[in-house]
């Protein structure tokens, strides 16, 4: 397991020495092909689609940070907040069917309403538990580029600051553009994509099971079994709560 | 205290590493292949490769080896339930954070030439710069490396490794294999943790004396980074539906986004375009 902490390009003297050196090869390919393709690129359209995109992840980071750092009205209202703030914000449906991976085919009706019932409540009793050593944290969009040729889907890249002392992390949100708004498909916390995390689980669980859907159920069933008897014993021992 | 713990544990990992020197002999030829086919530029060659994991195979997980490496994750579990985690308990309760912050710093500054090293291989000169300024001002301003003033400079700490330089070149990760002690280490990060033991003056200044420093700076490196990571991976375990694959799948994702150097390339991501469960079909167009 290693900790991994993305580092923005310093500059020194060693480093202007260096891309002096560098520099002869890559102005000549600059200068022919890929200068002339970003002039075409920077259309006003996009950057306005981009400028929305940074208002919505910065309003919903900021709700986010408000649910997450209110630890007074405990755990199971967290919850519920979160779960609000969750149906509102992500395409929920979208996140359970990448989580499927290729059996996305493979649940019937009734499997599928089970799943994606089943789908939320881990989801929110996941990231409830995983977010619990957040505070108050400070959070700043640092940028957005676009995907796809469509215009609808947008990285916004953004980065939490601790009030602890610990070494900032790297947000990014993976936002698709809905009706006049936009939804939430996947975050990457730290360089891991959560929902790519979460297809790695799901789909090793139905492939060990020969594409069994149901077994799939089961297992998010006792997961969310655990989770709720793990908030008692949580509560009982009085958690673990120091970080660093 | 540490005395006691290191020789066992010193005596395992030297008949260990005898193993993954073997290892890494009979992987090598596996990566030299590798190289031939990426360094050759066929693009032939290369298709045929990618025809086995082509998209409809995405989330194949590439585990041939899946069984052993459950046991071995299983043993290493046992071994950190029964060792490592209560010392980085033990350490974390005992020895206060700057002392520890201290400690992370100095193991953190000697890993400097191997991370240069890497660095100029990977052609990253802007970064090579920042691990020779941060080595300078560390050793000398930072008391032998035990603070980070460099970093409050705004010249910030960054990894590398052979295993990201390889990454760089092309080569492909290979099979995911997980090892007693040492933990995920798919044949191309293994042969990059071989390389980077030359890249490192510990190995030339100690290659004839008893290996007492390399191997506590192995046991404390461990103990450290296990005592940062108490509360996350336990959070991990509860809230996985299954551990192991978890934690492949997260060492595979912060493996990539350490070879990018945590830039996203957004023709690496996965196409959702047309992904709709309402109509089971993942490839037709979505009409809405």
């Amino acid at each position: 397991m290693t900790i991994t902490s993305p580092k923005p390009a310093d500059s020194g003297f060693f480093h202007s020495f260096m891309t002096t050196m560098a520099k002869p090869a890559a102005t000549a390919a600059l200068a022919l092909g890929i200068g002339l393709a970003g002039v075409l690129a920077g259309t006003p359209a996009r950057a306005a689609s981009d400028q929305q995109a940074i208002k919505f992840v910065e309003d919903l980071g900021a709700e986010a940070i408000d649910v997450i750092s209110d630890k007074s009205a405990g755990k199971s209202a967290m919850e519920d907040n979160f779960q609000t703030l969750l149906r509102e914000n992500a395409d929920l449906k979208k996140i359970a069917a990448f989580s499927l991976g290729r059996y996305v085919r493979t649940p019937d009706q009734a499997q599928k309403a089970e799943y994606l019932d089943l789908f939320e409540t881990f989801i929110v009793k996941v990231y409830v538990t995983r977010l619990s050593d957040y505070n108050d944290e400070k959070f700043d969009v640092t940028g957005a580029q676009e995907k796809g040729s469509k215009g609808r889907e947008v990285i916004v890249s953004s980065q939490i600051k601790f009030t602890n002392g610990r070494p900032p992390v790297d947000v990014k949100w993976w936002v698709l553009r809905e009706g006049d708004g936009f939804k939430v498909f996947d975050v990457n916390v730290a360089g891991i994509w959560l929902a790519q995390e979460q297809r790695d689980q799901f789909t090793s669980i139905l492939n060990s099971n020969n594409g069994d859907f149901s077994a799939l159920l089961s297992h998010l069933k006792e997961k969310i079994g655990q989770a709720e008897k793990g908030n008692v014993d949580a509560a009982m021992t009085g958690g673990d709560t120091s970080t660093n | 205290m540490m005395k006691r713990i290191t020789t066992p544990l010193k005596r395992r990992l030297t008949a260990n590493s005898a193993a993954l020197i073997l290892a890494i002999a009979a992987l090598t030829t596996t990566s030299q292949s590798a190289f031939a086919v990426s360094a050759g530029g066929d693009s032939a060659a290369m298709e045929a490769a990618n025809a086995d994991s082509d998209p409809a195979d995405a989330d194949d997980s590439n585990d041939p080896l899946e069984p052993a490496n459950r046991y071995f994750f299983e043993l290493n579990r046992f071994l950190d339930t029964i060792a490592l985690k209560p010392m980085a308990t033990w350490y974390r309760g005992v020895v206060p954070g700057v002392g520890r912050n201290a400690v992370r710093n100095f193991l953190d500054n000697l890993k400097s030439p191997v991370i240069l090293a890497n660095d100029l291989l990977q052609g990253e000169w802007d970064r090579a710069g920042t691990t020779v300024e941060r080595f300078g001002i560390n050793s000398t301003v930072g008391v032998l490396g035990l603070f980070d003033p460099a970093d409050e400079w705004g010249i910030k700490q960054h990894s590398e490794d052979f295993g990201q330089t390889l990454g760089t070149y092309g080569v492909n990760e290979g099979p995911y294999l997980y090892l007693p002690v040492l933990g995920p280490a798919p044949p191309r990060d293994l042969v990059g943790f071989g390389v980077d033991q030359f890249f490192d003056p510990l190995t030339y200044i100690y290659w004839n004396e008893p290996k007492t420093v390399p191997m506590t700076r192995f046991v404390v490196n461990g103990i450290d980074a296990r005592s940062r990571g108490l509360n996350a991976l336990d959070q991990i375990e509860r809230t996985s539906v299954d551990y192991y694959v978890t934690i492949r799948s997260l060492y595979r994702q912060s493996r990539r986004n350490e070879i990018a150097n945590g830039r996203t390339d957004v023709n690496d991501l996965p196409d959702i375009e047309n992904l709709n469960f309402d109509t089971n079909e993942p490839n037709t167009p979505d009409t809405q």
